[in-house]
């Protein structure tokens, strides 16, 4: 966990799969439309604040994420975001772009993949990509909130009362420990015990009592 | 004289004549008979087990108590006339004192030689009734408690079993007095007989306060600077409040826990609020949580003094409030 004094946010280390490029049956292999995966480190998720990357002729892009959560659900973010004012001119071409989590349409929280669906039309630009793409984690609450908050409670080491004519804390709360545990034992002990199989109601054996067992 | 000593310690070898090697023979017979392997290798294993500081002491001991096992007729009276009511025998305090004294050797947090001690001094007070049988040798512990409960009537004598109890609290360091509730809770009538079970929990409660009470003595030598005389009460209440709060918290009520939501199953959340519920209990008795107490107590608590018998009981109180009553 970086401390909350830095303010460089480390993008999640995901590994970027080679394009697919798509196209119908046996025709012609450039369509246009590319597919990027993004797959993000395997047994977490993200809530992702921000996909940077520079763009490389890629006309628009359209963000499909996959949600976790039963069932997992791919739902689209970002739908043909222009990147290039005209597909079939420079313009925008090899720009630095970056999309933030409130240009998109769900909130990309709990995100187990990212998928980049980039679309070039113009027959002028034979190849098309996405460079340097990475993401950056949204910073939220600390999710291991529940242990932290123990452990802050029991750490308080800088502060200490004035014990003047007190017995040392140490070695008091070392016998209290010692009593504790050997209580503790006695108690375990208490739940594994068989009954003597008596009869009698508080003590009392007497017969009209009886029929309240 | 002295070559035929020599060749009859050593084991026979080849080509010695016949007369030589049958009085080697003889030798191991005799051991054999005599069951002397067996016996050594009983003593060696009681005292591995009990790792005492004086071996030989308890080699002697050891041998003693087997002697009384074996020889017959040691009982004063008769064994048909041990019956529930009248004075104890001489044969049941034997009993008693044999039963005891396994019961010593091992402390109780050594689990397993615990255990098998229990076992076996059950098993000695369990044979103390009208039909004995004096050949027994009742000090292998394995398998023997199930088979002498099958011989005499299903359990120690509720009397017997009681005074075990008040002498493991008495031997253990404990006045009467202050043993006398957790006895209330955990004795048993002379007519009822006692199971296994139940006589091991007793065993063990009594085992576990003597040291809990050891526990508490020294800590109120610590908490009451002895040059200084008694305690301060609201100094020895304050301490005994953190005890008392800490096992109220590690046996709160399931309703006071809150769900984690990262657990899947029941058993994973048992064990997280179980957790949860030990960290939060011994937090409360961490030094710095004792600190903040002591120094509040001196500041504010109730005047007056206390003393160590005072401090003992409300101690002892925390202890045996916990223990389940026998029913």
């Amino acid at each position: 966990m970086s401390s909350s004094s830095s303010d460089v946010l480390l993008p999640v280390d995901s590994s970027i799969k080679p394009p697919v490029f798509l196209h119908l049956g046996d025709t012609e292999p450039l369509s246009g439309v590319c597919v990027l995966d993004v797959t993000l480190p395997f047994g977490k998720t993200v809530n992702v604040e921000e996909i940077s990357f520079k763009n490389h002729y890629t006309a628009s892009v359209s963000v499909r994420l996959l949600m976790m959560g039963p069932p997992s659900q791919w739902v689209t973010a970002v739908r043909d975001l222009p990147l290039m004012e005209n597909p079939h001119t420079e313009g925008g071409s090899q720009d630095y772009c970056c999309i933030h989590r409130t240009q998109m349409q769900v909130d990309p929280d709990h995100v187990i993949s990212v998928r980049l669906i980039l679309k070039q039309p113009s027959s002028t630009w034979r190849s098309f990509s996405l460079e340097d793409i990475r993401i950056l984690p949204h910073k939220q609450q600390d999710p291991e909130k529940e242990v932290s908050d123990w452990l802050s409670d029991l750490t308080l080491a800088d502060q200490h009362t004035d014990l003047e004519g007190l017995p040392p804390p140490q070695s008091v709360s070392s016998s209290l420990q010692q009593m504790f545990a050997l209580t503790e034992v006695m108690m375990q002990s208490n739940e594994t015990t068989a009954s003597i199989g008596r009869f009698h109601v508080d003590g009392c054996y007497d017969i009209n009592l009886l029929s309240l067992l | 004289m002295a070559d035929k000593e020599k060749r009859r310690s050593g084991a026979a070898p080849l080509g010695m004549p016949d007369g030589k090697a049958t009085k080697s023979d003889c030798d191991k017979e005799f051991l054999s008979q005599a069951g002397v392997g067996e016996l050594l290798r009983g003593a060696i294993l009681k005292m591995v087990e009990a790792r005492s500081d004086d071996p030989i002491g308890f080699l002697a001991d050891h041998f003693c108590n087997l002697a009384s096992v074996t020889e017959p007729g040691t009982a004063g009276c008769g064994d048909a006339d041990q019956m529930n009511n009248g004075p104890q025998s001489a044969q049941e305090q034997q009993h008693l004192n044999r039963a005891l004294w396994h019961l010593r050797l091992a402390h109780h947090s050594q689990r397993s030689a615990f255990s098998n001690n229990v076992c076996v001094a059950y098993d000695l007070l369990n044979s103390t009734g009208p039909r004995r049988r004096a050949a027994d040798v009742p000090e292998c512990p394995e398998g023997s408690c199930n088979d002498s409960q099958a011989e005499v009537g299903g359990g120690v004598r509720g009397g017997l079993y009681t005074q075990t109890l008040q002498c493991l609290c008495s031997e253990g360091g404990v006045p009467a007095s202050t043993s006398a509730p957790l006895l209330r809770r955990l004795h048993c009538q002379d007519h009822e007989a006692v199971p296994y079970d139940v006589f091991r929990h007793g065993v063990l409660t009594c085992a576990v306060f003597s040291d809990y009470i050891r526990q508490a003595q020294r800590l109120y030598a610590e908490v009451c600077c002895p040059d200084e005389g008694p305690a301060s009460r609201a100094l020895g209440m304050a301490v005994l409040g953190t005890l008392r709060e800490a096992l109220e918290t590690s046996q709160g009520s399931e309703a006071n826990c809150c769900v984690n939501a990262n657990t899947t199953s029941n058993s994973c959340l048992e064990a997280n609020v179980k957790a949860k519920r030990y960290l939060e209990a011994s937090a409360k008795i961490s030094p710095y949580k004792l600190g903040q107490a002591m120094a509040t107590a001196q500041t504010r608590g109730p005047g007056g003094d206390m003393d160590a018998k005072e401090f003992e009981n409300a101690a002892a109180e925390l202890f045996i409030t916990r223990v389940k009553v026998l029913s």
